[in-house]
């Protein structure tokens, strides 16, 4: 039996480490916070291993995890994490671009922020993790319809931000602020 | 570590524009699992048992509001190294668990044998703690409620479970015996060492353990809510970032049972906020209130703190700015 929850977990560690360790890198702005996130995530998933669900899902049951980890991390939650010096070393190194100090995203960074927690998750999975409607429902444990009628809502908020950030589209929809074209 | 982004449908402006913020490129991955550092993790992971049941995982506020405490034995976590404890054998031959004595009426137990219920009451009954312990078989329960359970704990009664340094099992906590209110019991319940075990504190008669098979887990979900969006008891209600002397009155019209938690918040306040405890007394008028919570029963749980604050913690800034009425 622990054979088996072993080996179910590693697998699912294996599939999703990498996503995870993206997933974090890109919500959190410091790589300590992300490594953080990552043994914390993983760490919950271990306890709760007969709740993971087998293969492709045990990703999304995962960004499930992490959304919930991540929202209590920034609750000030500052429990002692399974952390490695290791585990730090190697978040860091993702941490080499840090890509909306670049001016011609700054804009576009601000608008962005500037939106409900809520509606950054959605479409950030949706850009970032690329996930499709059904992964986003399984992930954050919502109907499909729900996702569908939040997405639209927060796409909506975002294109209002760009606009009010003088955030313009252009041909081929590359977006970049109106006085700064590429 | 970024390509150029094009659209791929044409209504997906807004999506790729927010595809280059992305610290990692979209679609692409973070750390190698082969790597040193998620091997490191996942060796430290799975070097503990997985926890027996889903009432082990800690909620990301611990609170023993309703004077329980539930926790299994693998997930205490690595004791911070700096705390030292000298156990003192007590004289009666090798007890299963045993105390140190500290000032004043300060008490540590160490629990190694979680099937030892009448020596561990008899132990705790030693050291001056009005305990009852039961044992009921893993994946039982003692039929609840077995008496009253006291709402108010007093602060520093005792502390949430810890390592025992240098062991990988068991657990100690300290408890001070000199905060036991005069018809108040300590009641244990204990399951083996893979098992659960229960901790409340209770005032009056205690009724005799009647074992039942344990509820399923249960998922987990805040015992409060907000109680001012809408469909909430309060919707329409604005309180906060109004004082507590502003707040109360029109509660109390309302016939509702108030109670009180003090918040903590971040250095910084970056957003977010922990409880610190809560309490039934009434905090002073002057206190800010920053959202208004409430629970199945309709008890209303106040978010305050005594002073007042750059912005609300509990949305990082106005309400107004996520909350959309």
């Amino acid at each position: 039996m622990d054979d088996e929850r072993l080996a179910k977990f590693e697998a699912a560690y294996t599939l999703a480490y990498g996503q995870i360790t993206a997933y974090a890198a890109r919500r959190c702005d410091s790589p300590q916070d992300a490594a953080d996130v990552v043994a914390e995530t993983f760490t919950v998933a271990w306890r709760r291993v007969d709740e993971l669900p087998e293969g492709a899902e045990a990703t999304l049951w995962l960004y499930g995890v992490a959304r919930k980890v991540l929202a209590n991390h920034f609750r000030g939650d500052n429990r002692r994490r399974a952390r490695t010096a290791e585990l730090d070393a190697e978040l860091a190194d993702l941490y080499g671009h840090s890509p909306d100090t670049e001016v011609e995203l700054d804009a576009i960074g601000r608008a962005f922020r500037s939106l409900p927690d809520d509606d950054r998750e959605l479409l950030s999975l949706v850009a970032w993790e690329g996930l499709e409607r059904e992964e986003i429902a399984k992930a954050l444990g919502l109907s499909r319809n729900a996702v569908r009628i939040r997405l639209h809502r927060a796409r909506r908020r975002l294109s209002r931000a760009l606009a009010a950030a003088g955030v313009h589209g252009h041909a081929e929809s590359r977006l970049v602020p109106a006085e700064r074209p590429l | 570590m970024r390509s150029t982004v094009r659209s791929t449908a044409k209504n997906d402006d807004e999506i790729d524009a927010i595809r280059p913020l992305a610290r990692v490129e979209p679609g692409g991955r973070g750390g190698e699992p082969s790597g040193a550092g998620a091997r490191a993790l996942l060796a430290e992971i799975t070097a503990q048992d997985p926890a027996p049941t889903a009432t082990t995982v800690p909620g990301p506020r611990r609170r023993y509001t309703r004077g329980r405490l539930a926790f299994g034995m693998a997930t205490a976590v690595a004791l911070a190294a700096g705390i030292v404890a000298v156990p003192i054998v007590l004289q009666d031959g090798v007890p299963s668990s045993y105390a140190v004595n500290l000032d004043d009426g300060m008490v540590t137990i160490q629990i190694r044998d979680f099937d030892d219920a009448e020596g561990l009451e008899k132990r705790l009954r030693e050291l001056n703690v009005p305990a009852m312990v039961d044992h009921v078989p893993e994946g039982m329960m003692c039929r609840e409620p077995r008496g009253k359970l006291v709402e108010n704990i007093p602060r520093g009664l005792y502390s949430v479970p810890e390592n025992i340094p240098g062991e990988s099992e068991g657990w100690q906590m300290r408890i001070n015996t000199t905060l036991f209110g005069p018809d108040q019991t300590f009641v244990w319940s204990i399951s083996g060492k893979n098992g659960t075990t229960t901790t409340y504190l209770m005032e009056g008669p205690i009724a005799p353990c009647e074992p039942v098979p344990e509820p399923p887990p249960v998922k987990y979900e805040p015992e409060f809510r907000a109680a001012t969006f809408k469909g909430g008891s309060l919707e329409g209600l604005r309180v906060d970032e109004k004082t507590v002397g502003e707040v109360l009155p029109e509660l109390r019209r309302r016939d509702k049972k108030v109670i009180f938690a003090v918040i903590n918040v971040p250095p910084g306040n970056p957003g977010g906020y922990g409880i610190d405890h809560t309490q039934e007394e009434p905090v002073g008028d002057h206190w800010v209130v920053w959202e208004a919570q409430e629970n199945a029963k309709g008890v209303i749980q106040l978010l305050v703190t005594e002073q007042r604050l750059d912005k609300n913690p509990v949305y990082g800034g106005p309400r107004d700015a996520i909350i959309k009425d």
